[in-house]
């Protein structure tokens, strides 16, 4: 079937199956930031942003995007490059496999609030799982963004 | 794949028309079929997506106090919902704890209760509730009690050409509902046990009226309705308490897997029916 969506806000058309998974769209079009890690909705390593709220694309059915605004990492870091610098400067990574989702869920944590305590950080970061960091320095960088935005 | 189209109907309408088609499935937000669909469980014909029908959305509540939700309401949208904040908080409560935000955004009520998955949290919750269920068909609409809608793993009582638009909860007026779920592993699992109590307490302090209900320890989400009965007439404690707990380890017909083996779960099951009912009625 024939798709249509605005990915990382170029509109854009493309073949694929009616059952195709929203992140092997994304990934043959060229854009690979995106990973897939567990492949069943745990670990947050492929999310991405469908009509601007945070998805796992290894469930999500790329025909349920049609004609709707996907962001991908190489996207977000684009529209805002300040939230990438932050996760550089806090060091909020290691071996850099989950990072593509968490700043994608730090983006829309920043969409939906101005400000937000450590709770609410955490729990809106839930789900993306980091096995190297133990997380202090990756909620630090979406402190940090979202303080100096 | 062997999937042939993906139909996104504009209306109820043409949901049940689509429905018709060899092979067809419904699909709200994808997060189990998604996985079915990967691992070639399941190889629907035609998918029919309903998760952005308007005729499913919405919450609402009746003049009764009968709260209405749409099948397409999503996690987030239960979870987040003011008006079922104040009205049966048990249920927003629920919803934010299943999963993790990425799948609460697209997973629907009705892909919930249709799943069938006993470990699931949120038919347990319901049950407790005594929801209702509308159901459309091409031949018309009927209203079923969740109570009956499970018969076994991942087996419910909805025919191929019928589709569950919302679900109603009755007035919770003085009623107490509290739902607990065991995770003694990561937090975003399925429970080991899930318990859903919901508890009608008069002025006198006495439970009028009870339901207690399940997750994760049989074939399907239960109602331990002896357990429950045992409560009425009582202040819901000591004695009593003791006897819903055992009557409802009892009940259940829990397996051995990766969450606990059958004797943890019932135990489990007497532990926290105990720690729910008193949940419910300190608060």
């Amino acid at each position: 079937m024939r798709l249509h969506f605005a990915l990382n806000g170029e509109e854009i058309a493309c073949d694929a199956e009616p059952d195709a998974l929203l992140i092997d769209v994304i990934r043959d079009l060229g854009l690979t930031g995106t990973k897939e890690g567990c492949a069943v909705g745990v670990c947050g390593a492929c999310t991405v942003l469908v009509r601007e709220v945070p998805v796992c694309s290894c469930l999500y059915l790329a025909a349920m995007a049609e004609g709707a605004p996907v962001w991908t990492v190489e996207g977000i870091a684009k529209r805002d490059p300040a939230l990438v610098e932050c996760f550089v400067e806090r060091e909020g990574m290691q071996c850099g496999i989950c990072t593509p989702g968490q700043v994608v869920s730090a983006f829309a944590l920043g969409l939906e609030h101005d400000s937000a305590t450590e709770e609410e950080i955490r729990g809106f970061m839930s789900g993306n799982l980091c096995r190297c960091t133990g997380y202090v320095t990756i909620t630090e960088a979406v402190r940090s963004y979202l303080d100096h935005r | 794949m062997t999937t042939a189209e993906f139909v996104k109907p504009g209306t109820l309408d043409e949901a049940l028309a689509a429905m018709t088609r060899p092979g067809s499935m419904l699909l709200g937000g994808g997060t189990s079929i998604g996985i079915l669909l990967k691992n070639r469980l399941i190889e629907p014909q035609t998918l029919v997506w309903v998760g952005a029908l308007p005729e499913l959305s919405g919450i609402g509540i009746d003049g009764d106090g009968t709260i209405r939700i749409g099948a397409a309401a999503t996690l987030r949208e239960l979870a987040r919902s003011e008006l079922l904040a104040g009205a049966v908080p048990v249920l927003p409560d629920a919803a934010g704890r299943i999963g993790n935000p990425r799948v609460r955004a697209v997973a629907t009520l009705g892909g919930a209760l249709v799943h069938g998955d006993p470990r699931q949290d949120l038919p347990p919750v319901l049950l407790a509730l005594r929801a209702q269920v509308d159901i459309a068909a091409g031949s018309g609409t009927r209203t079923a009690g969740l109570d009956g809608f499970y018969h076994g793993f991942m087996e419910v009582a909805l025919g191929e050409d019928e589709l569950i638009t919302g679900v109603a909860v009755p007035a919770r007026t003085a009623w107490r509902d509290r739902y607990s779920r065991f995770t003694p592993g990561s937090e975003d699992d399925f429970p080991t046990v899930g318990v859903a109590v919901s508890l009608r307490v008069g002025d006198a302090g006495l439970v009028e009226d009870a339901e207690i209900a399940l997750g994760g320890v049989d074939s399907r989400p239960i109602l331990a309705a002896e357990a429950a009965h045992s409560l009425i007439g009582t202040e819901g404690g000591g004695a009593a308490l003791e006897e819903a707990a055992r009557v409802a380890a009892a009940h259940c017909e829990p397996g051995d897997d990766a969450r606990g083996s059958a004797d943890y779960k019932r135990k489990m099951v007497g532990v926290w029916v105990r720690r729910t009912v008193a949940a419910c009625l300190s608060g």
